[in-house]
């Protein structure tokens, strides 16, 4: 009874705390938001005064611009590589938790691309894909594929080229989550279904795979929304090209804004991206009740 | 007897596997700092440098292309800017996490729905706003911003919750007001999460390349991302160059990755398994 009326005398020192950062967020987060919510009804350029409110125009043209639906094409490929990557980190995960030695250096290579990202990686890449004399199509060449692909040269096949970096990029973190996850099954659980004469196989397939569902769900979500919203390794490497092959959603918001300067319109193309992660929010909240064992 | 030899050499048969396979995530590197340390002739036709040639190393930092300035607004900007929302962060989460005020939970929940909301849906707001700020092309424009995280004030309110409240309650009754609580309580029982987070908000600060480029115009302010751009833009034949630029922009991280391993493995496993 003492402690609540002294809560209530000092109530308001809660805001006293949350407040400095509660101005930045609004300045920097929301009211930038709201900003650009009301600039997806105008035909706003940088630095021309002349514009006007220009109702669902913008819309109208996003739904109906080529550009939009192959950029669209090209970040599905790209969230291809959320998936593989998972696939590739839970193995590695598996193997890594039981029956290896060295596991902390093990463990320390596989995450090591995911701390070092950025620019720099993005040029390693650049040159290992080279296509002429790279050391990647050079070992290809030396197995006896006469012509490799020209990776990030080539429009057919540079969006595939940015999901083996991006995989290569992601593993690394997705097996430390896989890791802790594998450490809370419970070793009773797997031996008891050694001792019904369940083999390796069937162990992980049955019995470990749907109990680390919940993290893979919980992975697949959040690498959707952190790959659908990143831009900076296809900026580096091919900066959208060749010929636009590249120009995923992301992108394709910041070349209109900064290079074309169309802000209204890059405005109306970033709420079509942030309801593609409120869908994928959605499916998580619907999801994690239905299909998740525990 | 037999059956211990027999998983013995299946352990090491694996291990070896699971090396050549690692070997494959850290053969960019290596193939990195191979290139930087040959000749230009040498590049893509041998793997490993006849002798170790210093000058590309030495002509990024003392020849025109000189990366010590990009170097130090980094660094000015990494710091301050982890400094900053390591504080803040902390602050705001012991609010959310220690007192009781009107409207505490759905201010949380505004919290999270942000973190919904894509950087792009933000660029362009803030690049007029800053320009009318005048902090467009200055090093604030990259390091206001920074300072505030809400994911930082998620995962610290995370760790602050898991401190049992008995311990700040006893304090409470010993007298203490909030703040002292705070400074001399809650900040000392928090500090690996508080390294955790500091270390993954730095690598993320140093690495940032897509605000840079929107908020960043004059070379003198590039961070090491856009003078690595640069450099390609400009050189986009010295591969040895190229090669040596990147080792400079990567060794860091990699030094605080082996110095912090502990914490960011850590921080990375616990923060996405609880959320």
């Amino acid at each position: 009874m003492k402690r609540k009326s002294w809560i209530q005398k000092q109530g308001w020192i809660g805001y006293v705390f949350i407040l400095p950062n509660m101005l930045g967020i609004l300045a920097f987060f929301i009211l930038p938001a709201l900003f650009s919510f009301g600039m997806m009804f105008t035909n706003y350029q940088f630095a021309n005064p002349n514009w006007k409110f220009t109702g669902l125009d913008n819309m109208t043209r996003m739904f109906g611009d080529d550009q939009f639906y192959k950029s669209i094409k090209y970040t599905v490929i790209f969230l291809l590589s959320v998936p593989i990557s998972l696939a590739l980190a839970f193995l590695v995960a598996l193997v890594l938790n039981r029956s290896v030695y060295l596991k902390g250096l093990l463990r320390g290579m596989f995450f090591l691309p995911y701390i070092s990202s950025g620019v720099a990686v993005a040029f390693v890449w650049m040159l290992l894909f080279q296509p002429s004399q790279g050391p990647i199509n050079e070992v290809l060449r030396f197995i006896g594929i006469v012509s490799p692909p020209g990776w990030f040269a080539d429009s057919g096949s540079a969006m595939y080229a940015i999901d083996v970096v991006q995989i290569w990029f992601m593993l690394g973190y997705n097996m430390i989550i896989y890791l802790a996850a594998l450490q809370e099954i419970s070793t009773e659980q797997l031996e008891a279904a050694r001792i019904d004469g369940a083999g390796g196989a069937t162990i992980t397939w049955r019995i470990v795979w749907p109990l680390v569902s919940p993290t893979t769900f919980m992975l697949l979500i959040t690498g959707l929304i952190m790959t659908v919203k990143s831009f900076s390794l296809i900026q580096a490497i091919t900066g959208g090209g060749p010929s636009g092959s590249t120009t995923i959603l992301s992108l394709f918001v910041y070349k209109t804004a900064f290079s074309y300067y169309e802000m209204g319109y890059a405005s109306t193309i970033s709420w079509f991206l942030f309801a593609v992660i409120l869908v994928i929010t959605i499916i998580q909240w619907v999801g994690q009740k239905r299909w998740v064992h525990y | 007897m037999i059956e211990t030899n027999k998983n013995l050499s299946f352990k090491l048969s694996v291990t070896i596997l699971m090396l050549i396979a690692g070997l494959f995530m850290i053969v960019p590197f290596l193939w990195m700092l191979s290139t930087s340390f040959q000749t230009p002739s040498e590049v893509f036709r041998q793997w490993f440098p006849s002798k170790l040639d210093w000058s590309s190393h030495k002509r990024i930092w003392t020849g025109s292309y000189n990366f010590l300035p990009y170097y130090i607004n980094s660094l000015k900007i990494a710091v301050i800017g982890t400094a900053g929302a390591v504080f803040m962060s902390a602050l705001a989460a012991y609010g959310f996490a220690r007192t009781e005020f009107k409207g505490r939970d759905t201010l949380f929940m505004v919290y999270l729905s942000m973190m919904m909301i894509p950087p792009q849906v933000v660029f362009v707001p803030k690049f007029i706003m800053f320009n009318w700020l005048h902090i467009y092309n200055t090093h604030w424009a990259l390091i206001l911003p920074a300072m505030f995280s809400i994911f930082g004030v998620f995962m610290l309110r995370q760790f602050f919750l898991s401190i049992p409240k008995e311990i700040t309650e006893s304090a409470f009754l010993d007298g203490a007001g909030h703040f002292r609580i705070f400074f001399r309580l809650v900040l000392p029982l928090a500090k690996p999460a508080l390294a955790t987070f500091a270390i993954i908000d730095f690598s993320w600060q140093w690495n940032d390349y897509e605000n840079a480029l929107v908020f960043l115009q004059s070379p003198k302010l590039y961070t090491i991302p856009l003078g690595l751009q640069n450099f390609v833009l400009e050189n986009n034949v010295d591969y040895n160059g190229m090669m040596a630029a990147s080792s400079a922009a990567i060794i860091p991280m990699i030094l605080i990755f082996l110095l912090g391993q502990k914490y960011i493995i850590q921080g990375v496993s616990s923060s996405a398994v609880k959320g």
